[in-house]
């Protein structure tokens, strides 16, 4: 077990290696230091208290999302719908946090954090019952969901028609939330934010629920063989609704601490993808909660230094993106390509297999 | 083909196999499923590569190694699920895959033409510009053979092509079949229907277990002969003592009809009863409706008439109470274990969720380990500890771990479905005695098996199921191994044929 984990850190470090070497070439080829660059990624990332929490800040909605993905990965479910998830979570979040309750803010907070929740658990509850008792692909209901959402709250937050809308705003967005409604810094003068604390907390919680619950026992099952789980008993239907609504939920919480911990307002567009990162995220980790709190504070980390490397050696933050694809493709990539480097003695090559199954299917 | 040898792991598909069609005759590959012809025919049509062996066209040795390079040897195949693009039209479909002789373009009128031009000559009648989901399936079946002939074969194999067709049909496809065998074509046609094989075929060689069991010519081959062939001589018959005495009914199916996955009858009218204290065979060529018994049993499917019922108790649901139902299925790797999962977890599968092995919907680890470490020991499970994945074990090990989760709460009914299948011999006998061990303690047994040799052995009684019914029940008796096979075939114990229906 241990040395499983183990070799699959040694793995990805080869692979975020070899990302790093590739993205050198390519800043070589605009004429630039690649070491120079790098440095100043470095600095901006981890080179003291404010980019610490820059990165932190970065990495919070990538770390909740990407558990949701995560979870739905270990349960055989493609939840790529995070970020539509993300902007409903938002959009509950806002609305509950927009309410003048005047209750204190132990309760306005948990209250607005469960709208965020509601609103991504629904979001992906709707395609998990769509996949779960009428056989429509998750991954296509789950991605045209995302612009659903994305547009949703553009006309929320819209300053002319938008039920949420600012009146007279230059830029599509909410009223601010209630003050008591706000979560608290981690670090006062910055904008780091307890959203943090609860994303690693839930990953701790996550990792626990797979290993420890029968719940967690079930969703394992359905990952690795659901007719195998049907057999035993388990309503793969219902777990799979379960499972999606889990999944949506969290990357729901993602778009309410970005909103009640950050901005404070629901703006239009506010989210730059966070929900498609989480997928890269959540492979890069394996779909193992506590690889995703790596993953995260890796992403967070390269996003975070680009700012600091473009004003440095003046390359494209868009660089960091091609360094985050790549570091996943290589991590995917690596057993594959072993393997046919090195066919398995005795066993059908997946080319053999794979024809014998069409045979067989058509 | 000489000296075709396959591995899968572990299985020997294909065993040294010989085999040679010459022009302008019927060979007939007689077989069990299971018994190696879609292997070997796969290998001729270069889908699998054979580990060792050779193939010849007109003498030459060639190397096949898709099916587009069997194409251009001139060999032909009518795949037994058909290979057809159901929103293209039949002179698309026939085109499919060939260059075309005006490029870029296509030039289906041309393909047309020739297309309505082997219909002529060969019978087979297709309309070439109905799209494939129109066809009835023996049209379908015809537009594969023109397919076929559309690309110049030499050679045609036919792979269980009655399977599919209405007995008028197989008249015609029969007359089709001797038509272009006298056209100087090599036909190869693959079954299980002993009767079929005997009025179409010039020669037959049967396989049994990956292995030819001889070749023969057809003239003066007796059905009983070939038979024996193909389920094998039974081994020795060690009887076990008679079925425990007075035993109560504990399953009891009554007038149970149900749906294949495709949604067309699977069961219909089964009523079946096993008591206590005794093993219940269900005899049958694979896909004649056990899978769908089995689940049925299980909780697993819903029947759409009838009742099914354990110790008394309807089933509505899965049943997963471990001192009602073991349910071995069919198919190990695919429904009865999680490869992935560890032998520990693999044995709670079921129970995970109850006492002792989660108490407030927390697991207790070392309950669940200590449980197999008990089963290992009990089981004689070889594997290195209780954190072993299953996917490493032996095929043999692997059932041990099914069977020790479904025989462990001392369950009153147990169902096994073809329970030995790619198991070597060894992990047979112990597979049986495990069974045994369950009827001697009083469970009632019902054991779904393909091979006659080990139902034989094993059972009590045996119930043949042909086409999702019952032709009849006989006595564990190896002299009535000819009448077993005949029902397997669908001939009613009271010797009255039954008709075909299309599958």
């Amino acid at each position: 077990m241990a040395s499983r984990v183990g070799s699959r850190l040694a793995g990805t470090a080869i692979a975020v290696f070899l990302a790093f070497a590739v993205c050198a070439v390519l800043i070589l080829l605009v004429g630039a230091n690649p070491l120079e660059a790098y440095a100043a990624m470095l600095e901006g990332s981890v080179g003291g208290i404010a980019a610490l929490t820059t990165t932190g800040v970065r990495m919070t909605p990538l770390l909740l999302a990407g558990l949701g993905v995560a979870i739905s990965f270990r349960a055989g479910v493609f939840n790529i719908g995070a970020e539509g998830q993300l902007y409903l979570g938002a959009i509950g979040a806002t609305i509950v946090g927009l309410m003048p309750l005047g209750m204190p803010s132990w309760i306005h907070v948990p209250l607005a954090l469960l709208g965020g929740i509601v609103g991504g658990a629904i979001w992906a509850a709707i395609p998990g019952y769509l996949l779960a008792y009428r056989g429509i692909s998750e991954v296509v209901v789950t991605l045209m969901l995302n612009y659903v959402g994305i547009y949703l709250a553009s006309y929320l937050v819209d300053t002319e028609s938008g039920p949420l809308g600012e009146r007279g705003a230059s830029y599509s967005q909410s009223a601010q939330i209630q003050t008591v409604a706000r979560l608290p810094a981690l670090v006062a003068g910055t904008s780091l934010h307890l959203g943090l604390v609860i994303g690693l907390v839930l990953a701790v919680a996550l990792w626990a629920m797979i290993r420890w619950t029968p719940f967690g026992f079930r969703l394992r099952m359905i990952g690795a063989n659901p007719i195998a789980a049907r057999y035993a008993g388990v309503r793969v239907g219902n777990q799979i609704v379960a499972v999606m609504a889990l999944s949506g939920g969290l990357a729901g919480l993602a778009g309410a601490v970005e909103v009640i911990g950050l901005r404070y307002r629901l703006y239009e567009n506010f989210s730059p993808g966070y929900g498609y990162d989480a997928i890269a995220v959540a492979l890069l980790a394996n779909s193992h909660p506590l690889g995703v709190v790596l993953a995260a504070g890796f992403f967070g980390a390269l996003q975070a230094g680009a700012n600091r490397m473009q004003q440095t050696v003046n390359i494209e933050t868009s660089l960091v993106f091609i360094i985050q694809a790549l570091t996943v493709i290589f991590v995917i990539a690596a057993p594959k390509v072993g393997r046919f480097t090195f066919p398995r003695r005795g066993a059908g090559t997946p080319i053999e297999e794979a024809r014998g199954e069409a045979v067989h299917a058509g | 083909m000489e000296g075709i040898t396959k591995r899968f792991p572990g299985v020997l598909a294909n065993d040294q196999v010989s085999f040679d069609v010459r022009p302008g005759e019927i060979h007939a590959l007689l077989g069990e499923n299971g018994a190696g012809k879609s292997t070997l025919m796969k290998i001729l049509y270069g889908l699998y590569r054979p580990d060792a062996g050779q193939i010849f066209v007109n003498g030459r040795a060639v190397d096949i190694d898709s099916p587009r390079a069997a194409v251009e040897h001139g060999i032909g195949m009518v795949h037994q699920h058909f290979m057809l693009v159901p929103n293209l039209t039949a002179v698309e479909n026939a085109v499919l895959g060939l260059p075309s002789r005006r490029p870029p373009l296509l030039d289906l009128e041309a393909a047309r033409a020739r297309l309505t031009e082997l219909s002529a000559d060969y019978q087979l009648d297709v309309d070439p510009l109905a799209p494939v989901w129109q066809l009835p399936v023996g049209a379908q079946q015809r537009l594969e053979i023109l397919k076929a002939l559309f690309r110049e074969a030499r050679v045609l194999v036919l792979d269980e092509p009655t399977a599919v067709l209405a007995p008028a049909e197989v008249d015609q496809l029969f007359r089709i079949v001797r038509l272009l065998a006298g056209q100087g074509r090599g036909i190869v046609f693959i079954s299980h229907k002993l009767e079929e094989v005997k009025a179409i075929s010039d020669r037959i060689t049967v396989l049994r277990a990956g292995r030819v069991v001889g070749t023969l010519p057809t003239a003066g081959a007796s059905a009983g002969h070939l038979a024996q062939m193909m389920v094998g001589r039974p081994i020795s018959l060690d009887r076990q003592s008679p079925p425990v005495a007075g035993g109560d009914t504990v399953l009891r199916l009554d007038q149970v009809n149900c749906l294949s996955d495709r949604g067309v009858p699977a069961l219909r009218g089964v009523s079946l009863t096993v008591c206590r204290g005794e093993i219940v065979g269900v005899a049958g060529v694979d896909g004649n409706g056990q899978r769908e018994m089995a689940e049925c049993i299980a909780g697993l499917r819903r029947p759409t008439a009838g009742s099914v019922a354990i110790s008394g108790t309807p089933v509505r649901g899965v049943v997963r109470d471990p001192a009602l139902l073991g349910f071995i299925p069919e198919d190990r790797h695919r429904t009865g274990l999680i490869l992935d999962f560890d032998v520990a977890e693999n044995l709670v599968l079921k129970t995970v969720g109850d006492r002792p092995y989660s108490r407030h919907q927390i697991l207790d680890w070392g309950r669940i380990f200590e449980h197999a470490r008990g089963m290992i020991r009990r089981y004689d499970i070889r594997a290195a500890g209780p954190w072993v994945r299953v996917g490493t074990l032996s095929g043999g090990n692997q059932q041990r771990v099914v069977v020790a989760r479904e025989t462990g709460g001392d369950p009153a009914l147990l169902v096994a479905a073809q329970a030995t299948r790619g198991l070597d011999v060894g992990a047979v006998e112990g597979v049986h005695q495990l069974l045994r061990e369950q009827r001697e303690r009083g469970s009632a047994v019902l054991y779904i098996g393909t091979e006659l040799s080990e139902l034989l052995a094993l059972c009590d009684r045996i119930v043949v199921l042909f086409q999702g019914e019952i032709m009849g029940e006989v006595p564990p008796d190896q002299r009535l191994i000819g009448r077993i096979g005949e029902m397997m075939m669908g001939r009613r114990a009271d010797g009255e044929p039954t008709d075909e229906r299309a599958a």
